[in-house]
């Protein structure tokens, strides 16, 4: 081959290389970029007069006379909305009876659109679910509500090879010639008098317990449910995992029963997180019955057994990584094996142990399907800790596939599950970054 | 005798212990190791433990129904009346997402290593590594939650464009590559120096132009696309695929930075590019543990609950032409994850077991895997120190 | 009985032989009774298969200084780590013959390595300071052995340290974390954390191969110092540093104990061509 060629081959062999860390790089940023900056918005956004009423009634929160006022003031703009709809009603039982079955439906959609940006209409039976007490709570769902109240969304099937497509329609065209068809210019105009949006700051959304499945409030019994099911398997995995790989590294002599006991620890690092789950449900639960049915500490339990080969793994590396002169020194110096482990090795490979440890805990926060079966729940609220060995707990990990793939409004509430996403990425990521800084150090303090 | 002689002189202080308080010691130490090798072992028993009582949970499907109808048919209806226990379709899906993923991430991952180990310099892959770390770290669900709000609907709405782009931006470098390769083969055996420069811009133009058309082509026909799901094999491919990414990456590099410098300085001797030393030499040398690493990149993509749960779309059919990624799929672990909550109440049932016989499917494949790339590593130790 | 009593004057005359090694006329006398310390019968090391340590035998008198010398992998690192049994950490390495120290058997039956190391301790190659404060370090054999009341402690960091001659160097930060001194400190430190375990020989092996001329003769001087009050056995590369420090030297090749004179005569009149060969430097 032509050497120009072969040069251009080398260039282009080290650009593959380059592009697909690039690649990796883009897509850390493409995943974690609309994460973090939808997951802002569940603590800082815009919020409504609905909002502050929502936080004090639920939470007991804010000022109530500031409240009375925005809301007096709100209602003086709401009330022109709710007297052009009595007001429509009251029309439309003038009309001849086949007009007035064609507006009834029409209508209907109107006020039900009209309750879900102000909330239930004066006379109406205060609502079950919470969620319909209120209007709406965060100012960019009260424009899309907006835009459901003016449009009326269509399909276009007239193309049978093409996807139909969404089109709308306004509504107002529909209520030419009556009264209500001045409710739509002026709710669009006065959208913003009656709710009062500003910005909200809701630390709440982190220290408060779910309001009707995560409609409203925040994510706390998640948090600490994560939290509880991690230090958990920490507790079981972690004295386990140092002890078995003090043994692999100072005791254990080269032969048949030592490669397999080091099979069956890749072994274990190699089984499916699934796979877990169902050996937990079998057997901590079935069989063990470590409790009734689901809880914290089969979950724990299921999850210390995962972690297990990682932290047994950091661990012995860190023991190896002791320079062998401080063994030989704590020996020549009349010092038992058991004691040169114990007051040498063991506290000299503590950081790197540590720097395991932590990873270990962020994974044990961050799987799901370990604790599926054994541990989590999808409404719940927070537990004490002297639950733990009898109920199961929501979880950061568990609840947003819960929230996202089978809540029955899993579209209406991304600012949830996005803020509970974004939480649970903070709390890996942070654990990770400081085992990141940890192995820093270590290598600074070992160098002297 | 001896043993009584020392124990009559008096040692009061001395380094030589009585029989008795010897034996103690020994005794001693031998119960001490005793309790640190059961701690030791209590790994090897869970794995035993695991192996037991998902098995013992899996076997009785089989009993009940057999084996033919789990692994030929893809009927699934396990709530039906009567139910059908197909599972082709949700192992298939389980291959195909595998396949596609590893499709993606071996190469890249492959790459990405080399670049690590034997192209970059220290200062950059200090930044580089703390990516993939994090790549890592980010829990499944994240992904999952990414694939399924994110990426799904991207997909769903802009399927043809950006299948056109990808195609653009990842093939026309390759095809470009190729283009300047094929006419230098093909005029290297011409020995006039005139002549062969001539056809050589003719080859060089004429193979432009052939490929440019089939850029162009293939474009057109990937921009009529229609996406019907955007939850489909493509989705969770490409995500498990980067998953799968750390794992591939660091396990190679390991395995690249084995081999010593000795073979590299004695390619580079010899007149070899980078590449040709990397390719000739290196990567035969480190073959075994990058496959090793393959071996663990896949499994971790196989074995991945959250993201085939939440973006595959879970519909249990071959797809239609079998090669289609761009249909819903299900896969086997989403498919214990979605059904054990319905059977768990009825202990005993062939809908309860046969999640359990998929469990131990996945756990044997994981099983065989992790021993046939152990076996691999420890072979290529062996051979790279010379045993 | 009479196999006992060959054995007695047999040892007797090698008593005798080993005195002259240790005294002769122009060597300064050390107060003591001259008895033999450590002593080789027919004694070898392997690692596995092979013979490190070839059937040596010798016996090493309290209080006085002997050096080791020979070609690098002669095996006089390994005889030294024996005496201690330090070789212990190598699983292949086993011994055969008699090693008797204080009389008794290094490796009986039942000897208790742990306690026969408190007696026989070693100062290794690179200075190996715990990554612990001064003090710490310091304590920390004294502490193994029972002893925890702070100010009896401190009382034996201050003796031993003193004893190391680097008391003045680091009284004020004892509290500093070792690996902050020089290379010569750290090792003049281990040196001291060694003493204060108050053992009864000090093995040093190659203690100032890492280190520069002016640590190296801090060191040689601190081994004078030591002279007299404990057994001590240094393995050296360094022939000038034999025969600067020690009163008796020997010259191992291949394994194999070729010749124990005393320093003076091994460097000036060696008895064996190939200890002649080694210390004019005609292969090393």
């Amino acid at each position: 081959m032509n050497i120009g060629t072969r040069k251009i081959l080398d260039r282009s062999f080290t650009a593959v290389g380059i592009g697909s860390i690039i690649v990796m790089a883009l897509a850390l940023m493409f995943v974690v970029v609309p994460i973090v900056t939808n997951g802002i918005g569940a603590v800082f956004f815009t919020g409504t007069v609905e909002h502050r009423k929502m936080l004090f009634n639920e939470f007991k929160r804010g000022d109530s006379q500031g409240l009375s006022s925005e809301v007096a003031s709100s209602d003086r703009y709401r009330s022109k909305v709710y007297d052009m709809l009595t007001g429509f009603e009251a029309e439309l039982e003038t009309m001849a009876p086949e007009k007035k079955k064609e507006y009834k439906e029409k209508y209907a959609q109107v006020r039900s659109a009209v309750q879900a940006l102000l909330g239930p209409l004066p006379g109406d039976s205060t609502p079950m679910l919470t969620r319909f007490k209120y209007g709406q709570t965060r100012w960019e769902k009260a424009e899309e509500k907006l835009h459901d109240l003016l449009y009326e969304s269509k399909w276009d099937n007239s193309n049978p090879n093409v996807m139909s497509k969404e089109y709308f329609v306004s509504r107002a065209i529909g209520f030419e010639g009556t009264s209500l068809v001045k409710l739509f210019p002026y709710v669009k105009d006065n959208l913003e008098k009656m709710l009062l949006p500003d910005f909200t700051v809701y630390w709440g959304f982190i220290t408060d317990s779910s309001v009707d499945s995560h409609f409203f409030g925040g994510i706390w019994p998640e948090i600490q449910g994560t939290f509880f099911l991690a230090i958990g398997a920490m507790l079981f995995a972690f004295p386990l995992g140092v002890v078995a790989a003090v043994y692999f590294t100072e005791y254990a002599k080269p032969g048949f029963l030592n490669s397999m006991l080091r099979s069956a620890n890749s072994t274990l690092a190699g089984v499916p997180s699934i796979v877990f789950g169902m050996f937990g449900l079998a057997f901590f639960i079935n069989t063990m019955k470590v409790s009734e049915s689901k809880s914290v500490i089969a979950g724990a339990l299921t999850l210390a057994i995962m972690i297990l080969p990682t932290i047994i793994r950091a661990a012995e590396e860190a023991i190896l990584a002791v320079p062998k002169t401080y063994r030989e020194a704590s020996l020549s110096l009349g010092s038992t094996k058991w004691n040169t482990i114990a007051t040498v090795i063991l506290p000299a490979a503590l950081p790197g142990i540590l720097t395991g440890a932590v990873i270990s805990l962020g994974r044990a926060a961050g799987e799901t399907a370990p604790i599926i079966f054994t541990a989590a729940v999808s409404v719940g609220s927070a537990i004490g800790l002297a639950d733990v060995f009898s109920s199961p707990t929501p979880a950061l990990s568990w609840n947003i596939y819960n929230l996202a793939s089978e809540h029955e409004a899993a579209s209406q509430i991304r600012h949830v599950q996005y803020g509970m996403v974004l939480a649970l990425v903070s709390i890996v990521l942070l654990l990770n970054l400081s085992a990141i800084v940890l192995r820093a150090r270590i290598s600074k303090k070992l160098k002297g | 005798m001896a043993e009584e002689s020392v124990g009559e002189r008096n040692r009061t202080n001395t380094f030589v212990l009585s029989a008795r308080k010897r034996t103690m010691q020994k005794a001693a130490k031998t119960a001490g190791e005793g309790v640190l090798f059961a701690v030791a072992s209590f790994v090897a028993v869970i794995v035993l433990f695991i192996f037991y009582f998902v098995a013992r949970d899996a076997v009785p499907f089989f009993q009940i129904r057999g084996f033919s109808e789990f692994f030929t048919s893809s009927n699934w209806y396990p709530a039906s009346d009567p139910a059908e226990f197909g599972a082709l379709a949700i192992i298939y899906g389980s291959l195909m997402v595998t396949l596609g993923s590893a499709l993606i991430a071996v190469p890249m991952g492959v790459a990405a290593a080399i670049c690590l180990s034997d192209i970059l310099p220290f200062s950059i892959r200090q930044y580089a590594k703390p990516v993939i770390e994090m790549l890592a770290a980010i829990p499944s669900v994240a992904f999952g939650f990414f694939a399924l709000v994110i990426f799904a609907p991207l997909m769903q709405n802009n399927g043809g464009p950006m299948l056109m782009w990808a195609w653009w931006i990842l093939v026309s470098p390759f095809m470009l590559l190729a283009v300047i390769v094929i006419s230098d083969l093909l005029t290297t055996k011409i020995k006039e120096q005139k002549r062969r420069q001539q056809l050589h811009i003719f080859f060089l133009i004429f193979f432009g132009f052939l490929s440019i058309l089939l850029l162009f082509k293939v474009g057109t026909v990937l921009y009529g696309i229609q996406i019907l799901t955007g939850t489909n094999a493509l989705n969770v491919s490409i995500i498990l695929s980067f998953m799968a990414l750390p794992t591939i990456v660091s396990v190679s590099e390991d395995a690249l930075q084995a081999v010593g410098r000795d073979l590299r300085e004695g390619s580079y001797a010899l007149g070899a590019t980078r590449a040709e030393t990397i390719i000739k030499t290196i990567l035969p040398a480190a073959s075994s543990g990058i496959l090793a690493a393959v071996i663990l990149g896949i499994m971790r993509a196989l074995g991945e609950t959250m993201v085939v749960w939440m973006a595959s779309g879970n519909s249990s059919q071959i797809p239609e032409p079998w090669f289609n990624y761009l249909q819903a799929i299900r896969t086997l672990t989403a498919t214990i994850a979605g059904d054990m909550g319905e059977a768990d109440q009825v202990t005993g049932s062939a809908r309860f077991h046969v999640l359990f016989a998929m469990g131990l499917l996945l756990l044997v494949i994981s099983f065989i895997s992790n021993l046939v790339s152990e076996r691999i590593v420890v072979r290529q130790r062996k051979i790279l120190s010379g045993q | 009985m009479t196999v006992d009593a060959k054995e007695t004057s047999e040892s007797a005359q090698l008593q005798k032989a080993t005195r002259d090694i240790y005294l002769p006329p122009e060597r300064k006398k050390i107060s003591g009774d001259d008895t033999i310390h450590i002593s080789a019968k027919e004694f070898s090391i392997y690692y596995g298969d092979f013979e490190a340590v070839k059937r040596v035998s010798v016996d090493i008198i309290s209080k006085y200084v002997t050096a080791i010398i020979g070609p690098s992998g002669c095996g006089k690192s390994t005889f030294l780590r024996a005496i201690n049994r330090m070789n212990d950490l190598i699983p292949s390495c086993h011994t055969t013959g008699a090693l008797l120290f204080d009389g008794e058997d290094v490796y009986g039956k039942f000897t208790d390595e742990v306690l026969l190391r408190k007696k026989v301790g070693m100062v290794f190659q690179k200075p190996n300071p715990f990554p612990k404060s001064i003090f710490d370090n310091i304590a920390y054999g004294p502490r193994l052995h029972g002893v925890n009341d702070k100010k009896k402690l401190m009382e034996i960091v201050e003796r031993s340290l003193k004893k190391a001659a680097i008391w003045d160097e680091v009284c004020d930060r004892l509290d500093k974390n070792a690996l902050g001194l020089s290379g010569g400190q750290q090792q003049r430190l281990c040196v001291a954390r060694t003493l204060a375990v108050e053992p009864e020989v000090l093995l040093l092996d190659e203690p100032t191969s890492a280190l520069d001329p002016k640590a190296t003769a801090k060191i040689e001087d601190l081994i004078q110092e030591l002279r007299g009050s404990y057994t001590i056995m240094i393995v050296t590369h360094n022939m000038q540093q034999a025969s600067r420090v020690s009163d008796s030297t020997m010259f191992f090749y291949e394994g194999v104990l070729v010749e124990h004179a005393s320093t003076a005569q091994l460097f000036t009149n060696p008895k064996d061509p190939m200890t002649e060969d080694y210390i004019t430097g005609r292969f090393s």
